[in-house]
């Protein structure tokens, strides 16, 4: 998704990564009881990971999770105050895909007076398990109790 | 919800399916995209939602470290 960000900020796309609640918490990263425990935790994440985009941190209530529908790891795109593209987990091929048709459309918009089409579809993502339970278990014991019970 | 609620200390399978199920009827494509304030991990102001596409499009990717 760094990568993603890097490609297209020359094209005025801004890419943000909110923090939410902790999805899995565990002995090592436990749920929030402060904003102080976000922000750690935030930054455990940008350490670990090396993410290069800007980190936005939702308040303790999660009021902007809430008002995008509380998944883990979703991903949105968002134009002229307009919900371009929501997808329930973050995939980068198929944000990409409706990233460009997003620009195109926009582009065209101007040049070929093109309206805009509501759309639905399924998309497809690697199934990434090893990757996730190896994630779980940084996380510590707990998680991977919790999610395999 | 609570805030407890929320930032729950055991995740539960069962809690979370409903919320998944529930995604489809959220704010749709083509929909007016929410704005709320948020803070800079970086450096703690405030930021408007909103400001991320006013001059362009904005990619919002919600996660955590878990």
């Amino acid at each position: 998704m760094d990568d993603l960000a890097d490609r297209y900020a020359d094209r005025g796309v801004t890419s943000v990564f909110i923090y939410t609640r902790e999805a899995h918490p565990a002995e090592n990263y436990r749920h929030h009881r402060s904003m102080d425990d976000k922000r750690r935790n935030a930054r455990a994440m940008v350490a670990h990971t090396g993410l290069r985009r800007r980190v936005l941190l939702d308040d303790l209530s999660g009021t902007a999770h809430h008002g995008y529908n509380l998944l883990p790891n979703m991903s949105w795109i968002v134009g002229r105050n307009i919900v371009l593209y929501k997808a329930a987990w973050t995939e980068v091929h198929d944000i990409e895909n409706a990233l460009r048709q997003s620009l195109d459309g926009m582009d065209r918009r101007q040049t070929d007076g093109l309206r805009p089409l509501y759309t639905e579809r399924v998309a497809w993502r690697p199934n990434v398990a090893d990757e996730f339970r190896k994630g779980l278990e940084r996380n510590g014991p707990q998680a991977v109790e919790d999610f395999y019970k | 919800m609570t805030t407890d609620d929320y930032n729950y200390a055991v995740f539960d399978m069962a809690k979370e399916e409903p919320v998944f199920a529930e995604f489809s009827k959220s704010v749709s494509a083509g929909g007016r995209a929410p704005s709320f304030p948020l803070e800079d991990l970086a450096t703690g102001e405030q930021v408007e939602l909103r400001s991320l596409w006013k001059h362009g499009l904005a990619i919002l990717e919600f996660g955590s470290f878990t």
